[in-house]
């Protein structure tokens, strides 16, 4: 014990703590003379271009009897488009070294745009091509189809993948976000280019977009470039939200055999909007259970004294119609029902407890901090620029933050564990073939 | 159409190059020269800077020049094994608080072991800088490697283990490849993380004699990245690795030859396994093991067969003939031994491994026998040139990129001259090279399929 004093005292004399730093990006909100919003930081140190952009509807609103089209579509919005084939399409990004490409998430239809600057005119002339004349090819759907059907055929034999999908099954049953955004092998066989035509349409909408930009672009200019690329899409009413979401309120545990030597295992509980006043709190509780690294309680009691796992960690997860707080890990299938029983400890140590004064500070510091660690190219610093956007906050909002997190109380955060750590909302998952866990239907 | 060629990139790349780049491409001439600073300090150590005022955040990145083939069989995973325990504390920081010191002073940092390399990284805010560079040069001599606290790690390990081979019939089938590629027990056939039984069996004394005999200033390189400069880290380097002592270390050696029983078949059948996968590695020189003139041609060689889906293989297997559901060839020439030029094809369905074998055979065949174009070799250099403008766009991939190569036996002017070498090859380069590396008795052919009767 005595040892221990020492040792603390040693550390804090021998380092030099400051508070996290503060940061600010000077972030223009431009309007376009078609009347399009967005966000740019101008960025003259790198000869790069980078756009993140987004529409309303995802694979959530896939139609039904369709499952897999959104994402079948953002796929092939970059396999050819106006007089050119997938190939031909494809070498001119190639040749104009730019990157383009569209995503499907389960509520957005979300793209981003790479290039040099010297190059723009012809990365902003791909994303128009993409936008407005995809051509959807019987031939590169069929290529795509095939391809997503073998990758939906692997997943169902990944451990990781099971574990999600059967996840997102057991939490959302009844509920659009239980669907698999790659789709099933009878939806994707429905796919038809006229059907993918349509989809796009009901997608590509002007009055959804948001759009951010980071580089070498000036703000007249960008304008110019957004008009050119997205000012011919046609406004329009997006797909409907998907219906509220009703949380579980009994715990349930859901094994999935697979053979293999490891069990993978979620856990997942009822999380917080992130609009929600005690966000913040919530951010800081779960960075002391099992966020960010290798700090956290979870890895310091599962995999640091137990060695029970490689990886154990928790996060929060918003979506348009839910929020979840998913803990994660994978334990020999010996072992699997240790580390769950450990991490429901941890659970209620959190919950009965809270954090302490130490924890709240580090925790302060490291999210006040880490934010600037995620600016470090192009591509990331105009995807956190789009995600504000989405998330309804403010450009000053990267000012405010510090503030934020730094008015959060002890007391916020063992309110915050209380409402979100329950028992009786746990929904577990293990994959593999787990010794000692018992399926709770 | 608008086409940005060779000639523009490379005026963005090359320091001095002979024409001068258009005056639109004036700044990226200037992120080209990128400005890395280096200097050695008295005890050996390497350090390399590389200034961005992009973010106020700086990454610090030590590369020892040890990795997993520096090891012997029955003593597999030590190098790894090793990289866990440098976060088991010294006498000024505790067991577990490098990271929680990092992280409470709004910074993340990890670790990764390669066949020839061990890094640890952090990134952090600037001012930070010291900081972390004071605690990596503490556990560069006086971490403690405890029996305490060596039998959780071990079990961690063993987990990680589970999870990215165990759990994986593609890595283990790679494992069992490389044995025959490379020759059983011998460097870059064993693998990084080690044998499960060598996990088990590694103990205090292994890991502290592997410590003693490779962790050293001089076997190490230090790249900082980020809102510094190369006289603020001097300044730093110098007090908290400067003082600490030089150690003799044996030279690194590893074989010119690969496995002595090849062509090879290698046949992974495994109920987890849900689609097929045929592919083929070749023993390959790299920049410093075997015919390395052949280094810079079999990149554009790999890009242009098989880098992209307007690859050839991608183009003819996928596109027009159906045959595979993707394809790809890659080929890494940062290795400090031999290493493998790789081509990969899943087929598409009712197609069997032997419909793919004779088709990329095929193009293989046509390749060496009809050459490529210029148009094409020039495409592929376009493309690898831009990606290493883009990489400058990246705070991360710069230390990647110069640790890497200090640890495999390039130099930092093998980086800086790479966009002129990979600028200078020529059709006739690529097919000489192809034909240099697709032969026979050099190559290893994986199959990955599912059980027997499971399909």
């Amino acid at each position: 014990m005595k040892r221990l004093r020492l040792l603390v005292a040693a550390l804090a004399a021998w380092l030099l703590l400051v508070p996290g730093m503060a940061f600010a990006i000077d972030i223009k909100e431009i309007t376009t003379p078609l009347g399009i919003k967005a966000w740019l930081v101008e960025d003259k140190s790198t000869p790069v271009v980078a756009l993140s952009f987004s529409f309303s509807g995802g694979t959530a609103s896939d139609p039904s009897g369709q499952a897999g089209i959104t994402d079948l579509m953002a796929g092939l919005l970059t396999d050819g488009a106006g007089s050119m084939d997938a190939q031909a399409f494809r070498q001119r990004q190639e040749d104009a070294a730019a990157s383009l490409g569209f995503n499907a998430s389960l509520d957005r239809l979300t793209g981003s745009l790479r290039v040099l600057s010297a190059n723009r005119d012809e990365g902003f002339e791909l994303l128009r091509l993409a936008l407005t004349e995809p051509r959807f090819d019987a031939d590169i759907l069929n290529q795509r189809r095939a391809q997503t059907l073998a990758a939906l055929n692997q997943a169902a034999q990944r451990p990781g993948s099971v574990a999600s999908r059967t996840l997102m099954e057991t939490l959302f049953a009844g509920h659009p976000y239980a669907a698999d955004p790659d789709g099933t092998p009878q939806g994707l066989a429905a796919v038809t280019p006229d059907l993918l035509k349509k989809r796009a349409a009901e997608l590509l909408l002007r009055n959804s977009l948001v759009i951010a930009a980071v580089g070498d672009i000036g703000e007249a200019e960008l304008a110019r470039q957004i008009d050119r690329s997205f000012g011919v899409l046609p406004t329009g009413t997006p797909p409907a939200l998907p219906p509220e979401w009703v949380p579980p309120t009994k715990p349930r545990t859901v094994v999935v055999e697979r053979p293999v030597p490891q069990s993978t295992a979620l856990l997942a509980l009822p999380g917080i909007p992130r609009d929600d006043p005690d966000w913040y709190a919530a951010l800081v509780m779960n960075h002391v259970l099992g966020g960010g690294g290798q700090q956290s309680r979870l890895f310091n009691e599962v995999r640091e004294k137990r060695g029970l796992a490689y990886s154990v960690s928790s996060g929060l997860r918003t979506y348009k119609r839910a929020a979840l707080l998913v803990m994660s890990t994978g334990s020999a299938n010996e072992r699997v029902a240790e580390a769950l029983k450990v991490i429901r400890a941890e659970m209620a140590r959190m919950r009965t407890d809270g954090v302490t004064e130490a924890e709240l500070n580090d925790a302060r510091t490291y999210l006040t901090g880490a934010l600037a660690l995620s600016l470090d190219s192009s591509g990331s610093i105009a995807g956190l620029l789009h995600s504000m956007q989405i998330d309804g906050l403010s450009p000053d909002h990267l000012t405010r933050r510090a503030s934020l997190i730094a008015a959060v109380k002890l007391a916020d955060v063992r309110k915050v564990a209380q409402r979100l750590l329950r028992d009786e909302t746990l929904t577990t998952v293990v994959v593999g073939k787990p010794v000692g866990v018992t399926p709770e239907p | 159409m608008p086409l940005l060629g060779r000639r523009a990139l490379l005026g963005g790349l090359l320091a001095g190059a002979a024409l001068p780049p258009a005056p639109a491409l004036a700044k990226l001439f200037s992120v080209g020269r990128r400005n890395a600073e280096t200097f050695t300090l008295a005890n050996g150590l390497q350090a390399i800077v590389l200034p961005s005022r992009r973010a106020p955040i700086v990454t610090q990145v030590v590369v020892y020049k040890v990795g997993s083939a520096d090891e012997t069989f029955g003593h597999t995973g030590a190098a790894h094994f090793l990289e866990h325990m440098m976060f088991k504390g010294t006498d000024k920081v505790p067991a577990g608080e490098f990271s929680r010191i990092v992280s409470r002073n709004g910074g993340r940092d990890n670790a990764y072991t390669t066949f020839d390399s061990t890094g640890y990284h952090q990134t952090i805010a600037a001012e930070q800088l010291e900081l972390v560079m004071r605690m990596e040069a503490d556990r560069m001599v006086n971490v403690h490697i405890t029996e305490r606290e060596i039998v959780p790690e071990r079990q961690v390990i063993l987990e990680e283990r589970r999870m990215r081979t165990d759990n994986v019939p593609a890595s283990l089938l790679d494992e069992a490849v490389r044995e025959q590629l490379y020759g059983r027990h011998k460097p870059y056939a064993m693998p990084v993380i080690g044998y499960a039984d060598d996990i088990r069996r590694l103990g205090v004394n292994d890991l502290l004699a592997f410590y003693r005999r490779h962790y050293a200033p001089n076997n190490a390189v230090l790249i900082v990245a980020g809102d510094t400069t190369p006289e603020k880290v001097r300044t730093l380097a110098e007090r908290h690795y400067g003082p600490i002592a030089r150690r003799r270390t044996e030279p690194r050696t590893r074989p010119s030859q690969g496995g002595t029983d090849l062509p090879q078949k290698v046949v992974r059948a495994d109920a987890r396994v849900a689609e097929p996968r045929w592919s083929r590695l070749w023993l390959a020189p790299s920049y410093r093991v075997g015919e390395t003139k052949y280094a810079y041609a079999l990149q554009v060689l790999a890009r242009l067969f098989g880098g992209t889906e307007t690859s050839r293989l991608s183009r003819v297997l996928v596109n027009e003939r159906r045959i595979g559901l993707s394809a790809y060839a890659s080929y890494s020439p940062s290795s400090l031994g031999l290493t493998s030029f790789d081509i990969g094809v899943h087929p598409a369905k009712s197609r069997s491994m032997t419909d793919v074998e004779d088709a990329v055979m095929a193009e293989m065949k046509k390749l060496l026998d009809g050459g490529v174009t210029a148009e094409e070799v020039e495409r592929a250099q376009n493309q690898l040139l831009a990606a290493a403008i883009y990489s400058q766009d990246s705070l991360a991939s710069g230390p990647r990129i110069y640790g890497t190569a200090l640890s495999t036996g390039s130099t930092v002017a093998d980086v800086d001259a790479w966009p002129e070498r990979i600028a200078a090859v020529t059709a006739d380069d690529v097919v000489a090279a192809a034909r240099h590396v697709w032969r026979d008795d050099g190559a290893v052919t994986a199959l990955l399929t599912p059980a027997e009767g499971s399909r």
